[in-house]
C-alpha cells in the first residue's frame, strides 16, 4: 500500500520514504491540505484586513502581506524539514530545548534585549526580524510534556511523583510568560498541560483539585491587574462601554453581525478601517465573519474541527507512546488555541492576546504552527504501516 | 501493554474540543444570523456619516419665463476635525481666506465631531483659494445658493429661502414642498478615526432638483408698478405703498408691488417688517373705496337706481348723536353722483336703505372679512364684524368704509368682481408647476369663486365708476384713450395714541379697472400716510394713471379711439 501510494504521488516526502527504504507511508495529505487551506485563507484575509491600514502607515498596502508570505515560505520549508525528521529526535532534545526556552524567556524580559510593544515585552530582535519566544514555548512545552509523560508511564496517576514535577516545569514556563505579560499563551499552556496529563491517565480528581487551586490564582491575577479587571468587566458587559474598554469586542460583534450569513464580500469590510483593532492578527476571524459571512466563519471552524479530528487520528496511529502524546499535544495546542481565539473574538471568553493558528498575521505563530504540523506529518508517516511493530521498539520503553 | 494515551480519554478530549467548536458555531449563528440585522444597523451608523445636501431649488419665473429666482453653485467649506493635525494651524490658514476670526474657526475645528461646517455658501473665489491650499481635513463642496437675479423685483411675493434651502417667506415658503430639491443624503464612509474614507462621489450624486414655478406675474408690469410706486412714495413722502395689478377675468395677479422694497439676496440685516407682504398681511380702513360695495348692493337689491335722487343734507347729517360730514356740501343728487362725488351722507343713506343684514351679506359676498385664498402665505381675514356686534352708527360707518379692516388684495379683488361682470375670481399667482424635466405637474386655471352681483348691476356700476373719472373725484386716474372705471378713497387713520381718527394721518387709495368696456386690468394703489395732500384722488389716482397707461401700452391694448376707428371702418 505504501509503495503503491508512493509511486503515484510525486510529493517530495514520498520520494524520501523510498530513499530511506523504511516501512513508511506518505505523510498525511489531508492534514497538509487543511493546513495549507487555512494558511491561504489567512493570506487573503491578512491582505484584506491590512491593506488600507498598511497603505496609510507604510505607504505600502502589501506591507503585511509580503511579510506573511515570507513567513509562510519559511514555515513551509521548516514544516517540510520537520516532517522528514524522525520525530523521536525531539524526545532526545526535549530537555535542552526546554532549557533554551527558559533562557529566551528570561532574555525577553531583559530591557536591553527584549522589545516591548503595546505594554507587553514579547519580542526578541533577531537582526532582520524579531521573534516571540512565547510562541516557541508552546511547542517546546508540548514536546517536553510528551517526553515526560512517556517517561513516567503509569506513574502519572501519582500526584507527587507523576503530576507535580510536570506542573512545576509548566508553572515555571507560565510564570515567565506571564511576566511579559502574555496571558493568552499561559491559558493555552494550561490547556495543553491539563489535556495531556488527562490523556496520560492522570487522575481526574487530581486535575479537578488542580483546577480548584487555580481559581484563586486566576482571580488574583485578574483582579490584581487593572487592565485584566477591565477586560473581565468588558467581557461581562461589552456594550456598556462600547467606545472605550468594550471597543474591541463590540467592534468584533459588529463585524460578525454586519457580515450576516453570506458576508459583505471579500475586501468590502468596513470594520478593518481602524474600527476593529488587530483585524489582521487576533481578530482576523471577525473580519472573515464580516467579509465572508457565517459561511466563511463556519468553514474556518470546520477546517479546525477537521484538523483536530485528523490530528488525533494521526497521533493515535503512532507506533510509539511518545508519538501519540506528541501528536495529540500538538493537535491540542493548535486546536485549543483556535478554540480560545474563536471564543475570544465571539465574546465567549474574556479578551486575551492569542492568534488564530495559520490564519492570523504573525511570523512566530505561523512558523511554529507549521513546524508543529511538520512534526504531525512526520508522525503520520510512522503509523502502523503494515510491517510488524518493533524495530524501533527500543525507544518505546525506557 | 504499551504506555500511552488511553483510547477512552482520547475520545473524551476529542469530544470536549468538538463541544467547544460547536459552541463557537452556535455563537456565530447567533451573531451572524439571528442578530445580523441589528448589528448591521449599528455598524452602519458608525461607518457612515450622512451629510445632507438639498438638490437644486426650483426656479421661479414670470409668465414669460423670465427668471426671478434661481440657484448658483457656490462653495461651502467644511472641516473634519478628526483628520486635522493641528486645528490651530488650520484655523490660522483659513481665517484670512474665509474672513472669519481664527479663534472661532479653531473652536469649531476642536469640536468632537466628524463634520463641521466652517462657512456656508461663500464666494467662488474663496472656494478656489481653499482648493489651492488643499489642507487635510478641510473640504469644499458645491452647494446651491439661492439667487434673485432681479434683486428687489417682486421680492415681497417671492420671499426668500434659508441657508439650508428651506423656504422662509413668500412663495419660497408657500411652495417649499415643490421648490425644494430632493434631499441628497450623501453618505460619507468613514473609518474609526473619523476620516472620510471614500469621499468620492460627493459631486456625482446629483439630486433631483425641485419643481419650477411659473407665475402669473409679468416682469415688465411688475417693474412698471414698482418703479411708479417707489416714485410716488418718495414724492408723497408716504410711509409705504402698495400696488396690485390683477386680470379681472382670471384673478391672475400681474403685479404686486410693496414699498419700501428689499433685496432678498441680502436679508440678514433686515427685520420682518421689511419683507412682510403688506398687500395681504396688513389691513386698513378703506374709506370711500368701500362705497362700491354699498352701491353695487343697493343697485342689485333695487334699493337704488343710478338716477335715484338722494338728499345730501347739505354736508351734515347727525346719526346716533354723531355727525357725518361730506367734504363737499351737496343738496339733491343722483345716486351716481353720490358715488362720483364720494358723498358719505349719500353712501350712509344707501346703507341704511339696505339694512344691516343685506349690507353684511354683500360685504361677505365681495370677499371682505375672509381670506381671498391667494397662494401666498400670511394672508389675514381682515376685520368685519357681524351685525349683532354693530353699534348704532355702524351701518352708516361701514357704508362709507369705516369700522372695517380690509387688505389691499381684498379691495382689488372686490373691484375686479365688478370688472368681471359681477363674477368673483379667486386671485392666484402661480400658474404652472413643472418638474425638473419640464413636465407639467400642475396647471392652475382661473377659478370662479361666486357670482356676487348680476351682469346688469356690474354694467351699471361700471358706468357710475367711469363717472368718477370723468365727472368726479378720480379725474387724475384718467388714462388718455381708455375708459377707466375707478373709485378714490381717503381714510383717516386711527391715531394709536388717542384711539380717535387722526387729522394728519391718511391712507390715500385708488382702485379701478381699465378699459371699462372690456377690462384688462384691475388695479389698486395705496399710499400710507402721504405727507401734504393726502386725497386718494390726488396722490393715488395719478399713480394708477401712470401705471395703467404704461401697462396697457406694453400689453398692446388698443386705445378707445383706434377701436372706434376700427369699428367705424367695419361699418363702411
Amino acid at each position: 500500500m505504501a509503495h503503491r501510494s508512493a509511486g503515484t504521488l510525486s510529493l517530495p516526502w514520498s520520494q524520501t520514504s523510498q530513499r530511506t527504504g523504511k516501512q513508511r507511508v506518505v505523510a498525511d495529505h489531508a492534514l497538509l491540505a487543511v493546513t495549507m487551506i487555512l494558511a491561504l485563507v489567512g493570506l487573503v484575509m491578512v491582505f484584506s484586513a491590512s491593506a488600507i491600514v498598511a497603505g496609510n502607515r507604510f505607504q505600502d498596502p502589501g506591507f503585511f502581506l509580503k511579510r506573511q508570505v515570507a513567513w509562510l515560505g519559511v514555515g513551509f520549508l521548516l514544516m517540510q524539514l520537520t516532517s522528514r525528521i524522525d520525530y523521536t529526535l525531539w524526545k532526545k532534545l526535549s530537555i535542552p530545548m526546554l532549557a533554551c526556552m527558559l533562557l529566551l524567556l528570561v532574555m525577553v524580559l531583559v530591557p536591553s534585549l527584549g522589545v516591548a510593544a503595546k505594554g507587553a515585552r514579547r519580542w526578541l530582535p533577531m537582526g532582520l526580524f524579531s521573534v516571540q519566544p512565547a510562541e516557541m514555548v508552546k511547542l517546546v512545552a508540548v514536546i517536553y510534556m510528551a517526553a515526560y509523560l512517556t517517561r513516567k508511564g503509569d506513574k502519572i496517576t501519582l500526584f507527587r511523583e507523576g503530576l507535580l514535577p510536570a506542573l512545576i516545569v509548566m508553572g515555571l514556563l507560565s510564570g515567565l510568560v506571564l511576566l511579559e505579560p502574555d496571558l493568552g499563551t499561559v491559558v493555552v499552556l494550561g490547556l495543553v498541560t491539563v489535556g495531556m496529563c488527562f490523556l496520560a491517565g492522570a487522575r481526574v480528581s487530581h486535575l479537578l483539585a488542580l483546577g480548584l487551586c487555580a481559581i484563586p490564582v486566576v482571580l488574583a491575577l485578574v483582579l490584581g491587574s487593572s487592565y485584566r479587571r477591565q477586560r473581565l468587566m468588558t467581557f461581562l458587559a461589552p456594550w456598556k462601554d462600547a467606545s472605550d474598554a468594550g471597543f474591541q469586542i463590540t467592534q468584533s460583534f459588529l463585524a460578525f453581525g454586519s457580515g450576516g450569513p453570506f458576508g459583505v464580500g471579500l475586501g468590502e469590510g468596513k470594520q478593518k478601517l481602524y474600527f476593529l483593532p488587530e483585524a489582521h492578527t487576533d481578530f482576523v476571524l471577525a473580519l472573515v465573519g464580516e467579509e465572508l459571512g457565517f459561511i466563511g466563519t463556519a468553514i474556518v471552524i470546520l477546517l479546525f474541527v477537521f484538523f483536530v479530528w485528523r490530528g488525533f487520528q494521526i497521533a493515535a496511529r503512532a507506533r510509539v507512546p511518545f508519538g501519540r502524546y506528541l501528536g495529540m499535544g500538538i493537535t491540542l495546542l493548535i486546536g485549543g488555541q483556535a478554540l480560545v481565539n474563536a471564543g475570544v473574538v465571539t465574546g465567549l471568553l474574556p479578551t486575551k492576546g492569542l492568534t488564530l493558528p495559520f490564519v492570523s498575521y504573525g511570523g512566530s505563530s505561523l512558523v511554529v504552527s507549521l513546524i508543529g504540523v511538520g512534526i504531525l506529518l512526520s508522525i503520520s508517516r510512522d503509523r502502523h504501516a503494515g510491517g510488524p511493530r518493533g524495530g524501533r521498539g527500543g525507544l518505546d520503553h525506557e | 501493554m504499551t504506555a500511552g494515551p488511553s483510547r477512552g480519554r482520547r475520545y473524551v478530549l476529542l469530544l470536549l474540543l468538538l463541544c467547544g467548536f460547536s459552541i463557537i458555531l452556535f455563537r456565530l449563528v447567533t451573531l451572524q444570523v439571528l442578530q445580523a440585522a441589528e448589528l448591521t444597523a449599528r455598524a452602519d451608523r458608525q461607518h457612515q456619516k450622512t451629510v445632507s445636501f438639498e438638490g437644486a431649488r426650483g426656479v421661479v419665473s414670470d409668465r414669460h419665463g423670465k427668471v426671478l429666482a434661481m440657484n448658483v453653485e457656490v462653495p461651502s467649506v467644511f472641516g473634519v476635525p478628526a483628520s486635522l493635525e493641528s486645528p490651530s494651524t488650520a484655523a490660522r490658514t483659513l481665517s484670512p481666506v474665509l474672513n472669519i476670526r481664527s479663534a472661532e474657526l479653531e473652536r469649531k475645528l476642536r469640536q468632537d465631531k466628524n463634520f463641521v461646517w466652517l462657512a456656508r455658501k461663500v464666494e467662488p473665489e474663496q472656494g478656489r483659494r481653499l482648493e489651492q491650499l488643499s489642507l487635510d481635513g478641510i473640504g469644499v463642496v458645491m452647494e446651491g445658493r439661492r439667487f434673485y437675479p432681479k434683486g428687489p423685483l417682486l421680492a415681497h411675493v417671492i420671499g426668500f429661502s434659508g441657508m439650508d434651502g428651506q423656504g422662509l417667506e413668500g412663495l419660497e415658503r408657500r411652495y417649499d414642498s415643490h421648490l425644494h430639491g430632493e434631499k441628497r443624503v450623501t453618505v460619507l464612509q468613514r473609518d474609526a478615526l473619523g476620516r472620510t474614507v471614500f469621499p468620492k462621489g460627493l459631486a456625482e450624486q446629483a439630486a433631483t432638483p425641485g419643481h419650477a414655478l411659473t407665475l402669473t406675474v409679468d416682469e415688465v408690469v411688475q417693474y412698471i408698478a414698482e418703479k411708479e410706486l417707489e416714485e410716488a412714495v418718495a414724492h408723497s413722502r408716504a410711509k409705504s405703498g402698495t400696488i396690485i395689478v390683477m386680470e379681472p377675468r382670471s384673478g391672475a395677479v400681474l403685479a404686486l408691488a410693496v414699498s419700501p422694497r428689499f433685496d432678498p439676496n441680502v436679508v440678514a440685516a433686515l427685520t420682518p417688517d421689511r419683507w412682510r407682504n403688506r398687500a395681504l398681511t396688513d389691513t386698513y380702513e378703506p374709506g370711500s373705496t368701500m362705497k362700491i360695495v354699498v352701491a353695487a348692493a343697493a343697485l342689485e337689491e333695487n334699493v337704488m337706481t343710478p338716477d335715484s335722487m338722494v338728499f345730501g343734507e347739505n354736508g351734515r347729517m347727525v346719526i346716533a348723536n354723531t355727525t357725518i360730514h361730506d367734504h363737499e356740501k351737496q343738496g339733491w343728487m343722483t345716486f351716481s353722483e353720490v358715488i362720483q362725488k364720494s358723498s358719505n351722507i349719500g353712501a350712509a343713506k344707501a346703507g341704511m336703505a339696505l339694512g344691516e343684514q343685506r349690507l353684511y351679506r354683500y360685504l361677505q359676498a365681495f370677499g371682505f372679512g375672509q381670506r381671498t385664498e391667494i397662494d401666498l402665505p400670511g394672508e389675514v381675514n381682515g376685520l368685519l364684524k357681524a351685525p349683532k356686534d354693530w353699534g348704532r352708527r355702524s351701518l352708516a360707518s361701514i357704508s362709507m368704509g369705516q369700522e372695517v379692516g380690509v387688505t389691499p388684495l381684498q379691495m382689488v379683488s372686490a373691484m375686479a368682481t365688478l370688472a368681471n361682470g359681477g363674477v368673483m375670481m379667486k386671485p392666484y399667482i402661480v400658474s404652472e408647476i413643472r418638474d425638473e424635466k419640464g413636465r407639467l405637474l400642475k396647471e392652475v386655471l382661473p377659478q370662479v369663486k361666486r357670482r356676487v352681483v348680476s351682469p346688469d348691476t356690474a354694467r351699471l356700476m361700471t358706468t357710475i365708476l367711469e363717472g368718477v373719472i370723468t365727472n368726479g373725484t378720480g379725474a387724475k386716474g384718467a388714462i388718455p384713450g381708455f375708459r377707466v372705471a375707478g373709485k378714490t378713497g381717503t381714510a383717516q387713520k386711527i391715531d394709536p395714541r388717542t384711539g380717535a381718527y387722526s387729522s394728519t394721518q391718511f391712507i390715500g387709495s385708488f382702485v379701478g379697472y381699465v378699459p371699462a368696456e372690456s377690462p384688462r386690468l384691475a388695479m389698486i394703489v395705496i399710499l400710507d400716510e402721504p405727507q401734504g395732500e393726502a386725497w386718494g384722488g390726488a396722490v393715488a389716482a395719478p399713480v394708477f394713471q401712470r401705471v395703467g397707461e404704461q401697462v396697457l401700452n406694453y400689453l398692446g391694448v388698443s386705445r378707445e379711439d383706434t377701436v372706434k376707428i376700427a369699428l367705424a371702418m367695419k361699418d363702411f
